[in-house]
């Protein structure tokens, strides 16, 4: 039987604008660390979470852009590891990323095109990825696992 | 975010970027890194030893730059040195196939120049 325990949910609300993101980026550093989460799974968080961000910087609708963006933070420990969960909650239209297809790689410098980059970093860096669209809101969630328990 | 440039060695640019390459220390470089990289000496190093994030719009006027200093025939490459945060984010996304990275400044410079 593998048991479960909830650490206590963190939130932080922002504006959808770069100096907020980071104040998010800050925020996840200090709330992981008070949680106990290891060094290198911050730094896996804060690059999914600035991708994130980005996303809704850069493609958001009016919409997305003028609504709070709300931050949950939750870490639960089970019998042989932890997992930190980020929620990234916008008021924007439903869009789910995880939905789109990678792009192949470019293999000339010339080849590239912008966009995607993002995306390839959130999977790249998460254990897991969910999106849904609840009480109209996207919910982008990526969590990364560690074995061990946690320091605190 | 801080980025600086010598030009004390012959036909090479080195540009030293150093902070958090985000949405808003790409935003604060953005200009003077392109001034910087459209340099008449067409070999440029990036020196990115001193970026403590690299988020993808950093990546991406990394590559911006690179692309426009090769249509000019010019050359760009990235220099990492112990920087594993830095160098592991290139590696994921693939950029250092297409723009040449380096750990040792030695290779760098001789990859630039050549």
């Amino acid at each position: 039987m593998v048991s479960s325990v909830l650490d206590s949910v963190g939130e932080l609300s922002i504006r959808a604008e770069g100096s907020d993101v980071r104040r998010a980026s800050a925020w996840i550093e200090s709330a992981c660390r008070e949680r106990g989460v290891p060094a290198n799974e911050i730094a896996r968080l804060d690059v999914c979470l600035n991708e994130a961000l980005a996303n809704i910087l850069s493609h958001g609708n009016t919409a997305a852009l003028s609504a709070p963006v709300i931050l949950y933070l939750a870490v639960h420990d089970e019998s042989r590891a932890s997992e930190a969960i980020v929620t990234v909650s916008d008021a924007g239209a439903a869009f789910d990323p995880l939905g789109v297809l990678p792009k192949a790689r470019p293999k000339t410098l010339a080849e590239v095109q912008p966009g995607g980059l993002g995306l390839q970093m959130i999977r790249h860096s998460a254990d897991s990825l969910h999106y849904r669209y609840s009480e109209g809101r996207n919910q982008l969630s990526f969590g990364v696992r560690w074995s061990g328990c946690r320091d605190a | 975010m801080a980025i600086d440039f010598d030009d004390s060695k012959d036909k090479l640019r080195r540009i030293t970027i150093s902070g958090r390459l985000d949405i808003l220390g790409t935003e604060e470089i953005a200009t003077k890194f392109s001034a910087l990289a459209a340099s008449a000496q067409r070999r440029v190093i990036v020196d990115l030893t001193g970026v403590t994030f690299l988020a993808s719009i950093g990546i991406r006027a990394i590559i911006t730059n690179a692309k426009a200093l090769q249509q000019r025939g010019g050359r760009l490459v990235l220099f990492v040195g112990e920087n594993a945060s830095v160098a592991k984010t290139l590696d994921s996304t693939g950029i250092d196939d297409l723009i040449p990275m380096f750990v040792d400044a030695g290779q760098a410079e001789a990859a630039a120049l050549a």
